[in-house]
């Protein structure tokens, strides 16, 4: 609309012809804006007193040391980063959260679909399993920790019962450095299937009959079925559970602070249960900001590179 | 039309209702000065507390102690400092014993001593030990209170059922190794000899134990720490003894944490396990949880080395400053009320807690608990044996849960066959680096 404005090049004064033009813009202008303010503004208020303005805070205190009140007091530059990525305890830290986050979400995944695809049997009882299969969505964290932990127990637990039994060799699961990761990654997807279950379900249940009743027709067997049908067809909602599951096996904290607290050596103390530690154990409030901006800067990363690369291939 | 009328009668009524109970609450209010107490304390210990200040509320007219649950011990000290001056802080607070050198570095209370000296009390009745921990140039900063010692327990009961010879009160290191070594074998291995959580608290007091100092300047007592030693003749000592019984197979490990500690006692309850070293603070539980005899011995000591004794755990009570004098002396009313030899007794027989006040042992209550379970005096026992020194007076410095942390660490990494030396160099470094930081950043020269 601007290009099409009438220009003067002759004109020694340009502002005084097309003045009027210019403030009947600048009216519908300043209309807008109003209405932009009034629809934007107090998310953008909300938004910027509890996400945008901790977030710079966080990115100032990361370049400090703080004092025993939590107040910034020696600026440091880039040296709390620099001791991070110098620091082996973190780098098994990243490590042990790579591990477990890829472990959680491919496994819940796997499973949750093992068992949305066993619900869509048609038999007998059928609906208490359904109600079995995603009952773990209602157990808290602290309920599942205080079962799992008994189950784990190197004395009277289940699975040491299960190898004393059987004389195989026994297990201390979440005392073990080799194990307690495996521990914690077999609890928090036991935790996660309930969810995962039920939305994978949901979206089996909503495919049309006809496709899978054409295909029976054509003499189509029933793995190719799931593969060429149904999971394109899903494809949506897989990548959604799929994101979901990562930024949630991102940010895990209950379980590992009530099975683990970071132990045993290190070993699962996911980069979460760090900042906690250093923040609100050590009090030691810079380098756990450090820490929150470089896990903020992995999981937008890691998200932004979920969208290019799976995007592409959903079928929506 | 009838309807909002009749609803307008009855607002009024109620508001007629509830105006003079409005006033009657306010010159309740007015006429005594309100202290608020924050406490950390849940379970039996809570309703201990809740019930000491409604007995302190009936002793007398002139305050009213309000108890306020502030969640655990770590929230609790970040709630502190950030009200601190405000009218949300409260006038008299409960702190654990590792926060106590960034509080009094913060200045947010009065010294006790304070009130100590203005009333003539008499201190030399509370345990000199615990005294120690939270004063700093023989002047105390706060009251110590709901406190424990380390201990170790044995299945007494499993012992003499598997003709074992009890060990000694006063153990050293291989008094235990034998005992435990004995369990595994006459249980053929159905019964674990031994474990020692994987805690920096136990293994700073392995040190206290050795008459060692972690902190130079005594354990931060003549002046702000500048160097730590976690690698010393003492740890590797107490580390040696834990990788001895590892490697005979009579040690179990169930890792850090309140995991570790629920399973231990389970297992020990179970019958699993029969020695394990962890606060005093847990007897009533273990008491409470088997009809087995349970065992108690002092904290184990160094082979060829008498014990120095160890440093109390738990926390204090503190008075702060931002509140009016008056205030202050509500406060300071209610710390005497809960220290006085009765209610110390009640809180040891409530709560497993030790009775701090010297009079408090000859309570009826007290001496109802020993004769029913004569090994619950133990604790007790070894608490008034110990001379305080600097090195088992506590570590007086901030970042003693950093230090924490790196001890537990190290420990899970020797259980698991990492050098000790090498692992316990390690940790040493990392608490000198994070103490330096401190340091830099508080402006301590």
């Amino acid at each position: 609309m601007l290009q099409s404005l009438p220009r003067n090049s002759n004109s020694k004064d340009p502002g005084a012809q097309s003045a009027p033009v210019r403030l009947s813009t600048t009216a519908q202008w300043s209309k807008d804006n109003l209405y932009v303010a009034i629809f934007l503004g107090p998310s953008l208020l909300i938004l910027s007193v509890f996400v945008f303005w901790p977030m710079i805070k966080t990115l100032y205190l990361s370049l400090f040391l703080t004092d025993n009140l939590g107040h910034a007091s020696v600026f440091v530059g880039l040296n709390n980063y620099m001791s991070l990525f110098n620091n082996p305890a973190y780098l098994s830290s990243l490590g042990a959260t790579l591990m477990y986050v890829i472990a959680v979400s491919v496994l819940t995944i796997i499973l949750g679909m093992l068992l949305a695809v066993a619900a869509q049997q048609r038999l007998r009882g059928i609906r208490f399993f359904r109600t079995i299969f995603s009952s773990t969505m209602g157990i808290s964290v602290s309920v599942a920790a205080i079962f799992w932990l008994f189950a784990f127990n190197p004395s009277v637990g289940v699975f040491a019962q299960i190898s004393q039994a059987l004389h195989l060799p026994e297990i201390n699961w979440l005392a073990d450095p080799h194990f307690a990761l495996l521990a914690v990654i077999m609890t928090t997807v036991w935790m996660n299937l309930g969810f995962t279950f039920l939305i994978l379900f949901g979206a089996l249940q909503q495919l049309p009959a006809s496709l899978f009743e054409a295909a029976e027709i054509a003499g189509v067997g029933k793995t190719t079925q799931f593969f060429k049908i149904s999971l394109p067809l899903i494809s949506p909602t897989l990548f959604f559970v799929l994101i979901v599951t990562l930024i949630d096996a991102f940010k895990s904290f209950g379980l590992i602070d009530l099975m683990t607290v970071g132990g045993p050596n290190n070993a699962t103390n996911l980069l979460v249960y760090r900042v906690y530690q250093d923040a609100f154990l050590n009090g030691n409030y810079g380098l756990a900001s450090t820490e929150s901006v470089v896990l903020t800067a992995i999981i937008a990363v890691i998200t932004l590179i979920q969208f290019k690369l799976l995007g592409k291939r959903v079928n929506y | 039309m009838a309807f909002t009328h009749k609803r307008w009668w009855f607002t009024l009524g109620m508001l007629l209702l509830i105006l003079p109970l409005g006033a009657c609450a306010r010159s309740e209010a007015a006429s005594r000065t309100r202290v608020v107490f924050w406490h950390e304390m849940t379970g039996p210990g809570q309703e201990q507390l809740k019930q000491f200040a409604k007995e302190f509320n009936a002793s007398q007219s002139k305050y009213r102690v309000e108890p306020q649950f502030e969640g655990n011990y770590n929230e609790a000290v970040q709630k502190i400092l950030h009200t601190h001056g405000t009218s949300a802080s409260p006038a008299v607070f409960q702190s654990m014993d590792v926060s106590t050198s960034q509080l009094y570095h913060a200045k947010v209370a009065t010294p006790m001593q304070h009130f100590i000296d203005a009333d003539h009390y008499d201190i030399n009745k509370i345990s000199p030990v615990a005294r120690a921990f939270y004063s700093q140039k023989d002047s105390q900063i706060s009251m110590p209170f709901n406190t424990s010692q380390p201990v170790l327990y044995y299945n007494a009961s499993l012992l003499k059922r598997l003709g074992i010879k009890a060990p000694p009160v006063d153990p050293s290191y291989s008094d235990i190794t034998r005992v435990a070594k004995a369990i595994s074998a006459k249980s053929h291995g159905k019964v674990k000899g031994l474990t020692v959580e994987e805690y920096g608290w136990l293994f700073e007091q392995f040190m206290a134990n050795s008459n060692e100092h972690l902190a130079n300047h005594e354990d931060g007592r003549t002046g702000i720490p500048t160097k730590v030693h976690l690698n010393t003749p003492g740890t590797q000592a107490a580390m040696k003894w834990v990788r001895e019984n590892i490697k005979a197979g009579d040690f179990i490990d169930y890792g850090a944490g309140s995991q570790a500690e629920s399973n231990e006692i389970a297992a020990f309850l179970a019958g699993k396990l029969g020695i394990f070293t962890q606060s005093s603070a847990y007897i009533s539980q273990l008491l409470a949880g088997t009809k087995d005899e349970l065992g108690i011995t002092y904290y184990p000591h160094q082979d060829g080395k008498p014990r120095n004794g160890v440093a109390v755990g738990g926390a204090s009570l503190w008075i702060s400053n931002d509140k009016p004098k008056a205030v202050q002396q509500g406060a300071w009313e209610f710390v005497k009320y809960v220290m006085t030899a009765k209610a110390q007794a009640q809180w040891q027989a409530a709560t497993g807690y030790l009775a701090l006040n010297k009079d408090s042992q000859t309570q009826p209550i007290l001496q109802k608990l020993y004769k029913q379970h004569p090994s619950a005096q133990v604790p007790s026992q070894q608490l008034a044996t110990i001379k305080a020194n600097t090195a088992n007076s506590g570590v007086f410095m901030e970042g003693v849960i950093q230090e924490r942390n790196l001890a537990q660490t190290a420990m899970a990494q020797i259980y698991n066959g990492t050098d000790i030396n090498k692992a316990l160099a390690v940790a040493e470094k990392g608490l000198n680096d994070s103490v330096a930081n401190t340091n830099r950043a508080n402006h301590y020269k």
